[in-house]
């Protein structure tokens, strides 16, 4: 029974991290094409200093498609959820502080759309879900270690 | 393994995401340098690069005016019925191009002076003519900053809709897609 539930967390962190790449691939790469639409979102948020607006809108995408590539592979897939992990948190804070300020933009986290607070919500939503989802990869990644080891 | 033996593995992971995060800020920054058109490193808003645009069309730089008047749905619906009005979206074209107000003509404000320029015979001939502006509602700026412009630039009567894309696609009126009108 240990061994079969084992095989099916594997299958599904397996499933879950192809699913991850695919989103954070899709971003990134999204991100990337058009820099200057996606600082104009970072500054729609009103949380960033402008001296930090760029730098960010620059390494962010990047980091994105690290984070895909990185799912991909069993041997950085750890350091790849977590990653994510992080990532996550962070969008979530963000998002929910302008929710909570009463503001309606595009978060940019897809790509160009039209300022939606249904939208904001909905992309909340997604990021309890790709945190979830992250940190069900990374610890199932640190049990397949931790049996390698004994 | 427990949480303390596990400790210098969390420690590793961690300092893997850290090290990623300045990988991706250096190629970030290399990306950008090759870029035709770089993002400036000290990030320039809307307004200000607006402004920066504004300078292109007019010898005098940008001053400011009163802001532009507003009205409502059932003025803007009017305004399309009796096409007696000059409608101007102020959305990104990737946006107009998904759906705009039926007669519309895309005058972005992100790309303002390229823009004003393609639809200059379409201008001149509303010189006199009532103009109403708007981009996709709710806290969008674009529709303002355009409509001020244009008062800049000798455009005597413009408004903004307020309400934007957002209340016009909501009511269930025709939309128009594409690039054309």
């Amino acid at each position: 029974m240990t061994a079969r539930s084992n095989w099916c967390g594997d299958y599904t962190a397996v499933a879950l991290s192809l699913g991850l790449a695919a989103v954070f691939l899709y971003a990134g790469f999204d991100k990337i094409r058009d820099p200057l639409q996606f600082a104009d979102s970072i500054a729609a948020f009103a949380i960033l200093p402008a001296a930090f607006i760029s730098p960010l809108a620059l390494s962010l995408p990047p980091f994105e498609v690290a984070c895909g590539l990185l799912l991909l592979w069993p041997s950085t897939r750890r350091v790849g959820a977590l990653a994510v992990a992080l990532i996550s948190v962070v969008f979530f804070t963000a998002l929910l502080s302008a929710l909570l300020r009463g503001l309606t933009l595009d978060c940019g986290c897809f790509g160009v759309g039209a300022p939606s607070r249904s939208r904001m919500w909905l992309e909340l939503g997604l990021n309890v879900v790709l945190f979830g989802a992250s940190v069900f990869i990374f610890l199932s990644s640190l049990a397949q270690s931790a049996s390698r080891a004994r | 393994m427990n949480l303390r033996e596990q400790y210098p593995v969390y420690l590793r992971d961690f300092i893997g995401v850290l090290c990623l995060a300045l990988v991706s800020l250096a190629a970030g920054l290399l990306i950008n340098r090759f870029r035709s058109s770089p993002l400036p490193i000290v990030y320039r808003s809307p307004e200000q690069r607006f402004d920066a645009e504004l300078t292109t069309l007019i010898v005098a730089p940008p001053f400011k005016i009163a802001p532009a008047a507003t009205v409502g749905l059932a003025e803007c619906r009017s305004a399309v019925e009796n096409k007696s009005t000059l409608i101007l979206d102020a959305r990104p074209s990737a946006l107009f191009e998904q759906g705009h107000v039926p007669g519309a003509f895309n005058l972005a404000r992100d790309d303002f002076a390229h823009d004003y320029r393609r639809l200059d015979s379409v201008l001149k001939a509303a010189q006199n003519k009532p103009i109403i502006v708007y981009c996709g509602g709710g806290n969008c700026h674009d529709s303002r900053l355009v409509a001020n412009a244009l008062l800049t630039l000798g455009f005597g009567d413009v408004s903004v809709f307020t309400g934007g894309w957002e209340v016009w696609s909501a009511s269930s009126l025709p939309a128009s897609t594409g690039n054309g009108q």
